[in-house]
């Protein structure tokens, strides 16, 4: 694929926006591609990485994905130009199921790089708004910088149908900033969305999302109507490698997208 | 009156084999250690041992293979597809604990996405297994509810005479019939009694140790910190090891040409798992162990109606610290009672 854009949204974090080269592959893609859904992003001579596709369901013209620059791959990504070539493998996995969250209200809850596969849903749904009921976004990340998206934050933060809660870690915050200073779970506490007739979408770290989720319990939302994206390590993306599965669930396959009801039958500390 | 194959006319077979463009593969000594490799004469051929070292499963999904080379010019990226070598190949003298390894791995390789790595060996490949009338302390085939002479995966069966003298032979699979068509002038009908099967004890309760494995109380049970406190990691079980198929995909090669491959992984590798945040799931020995007995004998058959165990016991004997499938499973067997 083509890279056709490129952002850099926070320290070592980039968004690249790739065109695909052969319209047949796209042909595929459009018809594939559901918000949820992962790819390996690779450089050939470095490797390939998996990664959600960050862009949403509603816009399938081109990919966008957001990455943090730490490994090999990672770097040779981070490396290559507006022009360059490099390689897409997917898209795979499940998906969020947003058709059945229509007429419902919607919480969304993400940490640090983790906003990237939760911004892919918050758009397919911001896209076809009148469908949804409620949008609360609930975002945080270590410190102001590692905030992603951060052009988007403010559009979110200026629209009147989206009730944006921003914060960032205690120590992360700037002299200038306006939002919250605390972790996402307590936050989300003193947010205290209703879980009436809301459908939440949590994606972070394993350790925020452990947290989040009995958050969320605190707040009497059912295990159900909780959703989450797992990422765990892969390589070939097709249920044979042996790596990314959790208990007997190939997150590769089964996955990424789970509900905490789905989370709560794995062996926890495989996680 | 049965189809016999008798040992001095192995030799014939193997040319004719070799003459009908098939690759004649067995068991033979390579520099000191054995394993299965393609053969000339039917003299390199070695029967003497239980079991080679290396299992068969090298010779459908090698050690490390090619995918595809590339090369990067100015506009554009050209990628050649590697597909393993093609052409019609004769395993003679595999065991029933390897070729029943491959048939376990089938349904892996086939959901989904289908290996053509893997099918279009399974397919070009004959494999001719020699019954066991040797085991050793190792062997737990029976354990597995297996046995010597188990049929499962194989295309032609040959059970020993006494004497080292030959095979009686049994055809199972046409794929066995046809290879088997090309010399069956060479077969003598005979009534020489084949020699009593190995007897291979049985070694654990493989249904008490299911149980216990999937009662989800039991994935924290200090047992298996204790059980795997000897396992230093090396992966010598899961590289020996018929049925263990993890992999891992690498690119070798310089800034404009070069190889993507995928090569041997192991879950006892602590970098396995390993997320690039540093967050391990499995971050421990003990975890990687349980998550290897796990995967073979709870979320395996739980996805594909079979154990990912052949019972070769290979892990065992292979071991540097004296721990495999066989010592965990007569532990479990003994928790569980």
């Amino acid at each position: 694929m083509k890279i056709v854009g490129r952002h850099d949204e926070a320290p070592g974090v980039r968004t690249m926006k790739l065109e695909f080269q052969h319209p047949a592959d796209h042909e595929i893609f459009k018809e594939t591609y559901r918000t949820g859904m992962f790819g390996l992003y690779g450089v050939y001579g470095e490797g390939e990485s998996t990664f959600c596709v960050a862009s949403p369901e509603t816009r399938k013209d081109y990919i966008e994905c957001t990455f943090r620059q730490s490994g090999r791959v990672t770097s040779a990504l981070a490396n290559a130009d507006i022009g360059d070539l490099i390689t897409f493998r997917g898209p795979y996995g499940n998906r969020f199921p947003i058709e059945e969250f229509h007429g419902k209200n919607l919480l969304f809850v993400s940490g640090g790089i983790a906003l990237p596969p939760t911004r892919s849903v918050i758009w397919s749904c911001l896209d076809q708004r009148e469908k949804f009921g409620k949008v609360t976004i609930v975002y945080g990340a270590r410190s102001v910088a590692d905030l992603v998206y951060k052009h988007e934050l403010e559009e979110w933060q200026e629209r009147s149908d989206v009730d944006l809660v921003l914060t960032v870690d205690p120590g992360g915050e700037s002299p200038d900033w306006k939002n919250r200073v605390g972790f996402v779970p307590t936050v989300l506490e003193e947010a205290a969305p209703s879980p009436d007739n809301c459908i939440a979408v949590i994606c972070g770290p394993p350790i925020m999302i452990k947290f989040t989720l009995i958050s969320l319990k605190k707040l009497g939302f059912d295990e159900s109507n909780v959703y989450t994206t797992l990422e765990n390590r892969m390589k070939c993306g097709l249920g044979k490698c042996g790596r990314c599965n959790v208990g007997s669930v190939y997150v590769c396959k089964e996955g990424p997208v789970f509900t905490a009801a789905e989370v709560s039958l794995m062996p926890a500390s495989d996680l | 009156m049965t189809k016999i194959l008798f040992s001095d006319k192995l030799d014939n077979c193997v040319e004719r084999w070799k003459s009908a463009g098939l690759t004649v593969i067995g068991p033979v000594q390579r520099s000191n250690i054995s394993t299965y490799a393609a053969i000339e004469h039917a003299a390199e051929l070695d029967f003497s041992l239980v079991l080679p070292d290396r299992s068969i499963k090298d010779l459908f999904f090698p050690q490390s293979e090619p995918m595809l080379r590339y090369t990067i010019k100015k506009e554009s990226i050209d990628t050649d597809e590697c597909l393993p070598p093609s052409g019609p190949r004769i395993i003679f003298g595999a065991r029933p604990c390897d070729a029943s390894g491959m048939a376990i791995d089938d349904p892996l390789f086939g959901w989904d996405y289908k290996d053509e790595y893997w099918f279009q060996r399974r397919n070009e490949t004959v494999i001719v297994t020699i019954a066991c009338t040797k085991a050793d302390d190792f062997c737990m085939c029976t354990s597995l509810k297996m046995a010597p002479d188990s049929t499962k995966g194989s295309d032609i069966l040959l059970r020993p005479l006494a004497g080292n003298k030959g095979w009686q032979v049994e055809e199972l699979t046409d794929r066995g019939r046809e290879a088997f068509k090309t010399i069956a002038d060479i077969l003598q009908e005979s009534s020489d009694p084949a020699a009593p099967l190995a007897v291979v004890e049985k070694k654990f309760d493989l249904d008490a140790c299911v149980t216990w494995l999937q009662n989800p109380e039991n994935f924290e049970s200090r047992f298996w910190k204790e059980i795997s406190m000897r396992c230093i990691g090396c992966a010598s079980c899961t590289y020996l090891c018929p049925t263990c198929h993890c992999f891992d995909i690498q690119d070798e090669g310089d800034t404009y040409t070069g190889i993507r491959r995928k090569n041997w992984d192991s879950c006892s590798f602590a970098l396995f798992t390993m997320h690039t945040s540093g967050h391990n799931p499995r971050s421990t020995q003990s975890a990687r162990w349980r998550q290897r007995i796990m995967h073979k004998f709870n979320y395996f058959p739980g996805k594909f109606s079979v154990n990912s165990c052949s019972g070769c016991g290979r892990c065992s004997r292979q071991c540097p610290v004296d721990m495999g499938i066989t010592e965990t499973l007569q532990e479990i067997s003994k928790l569980s009672l």
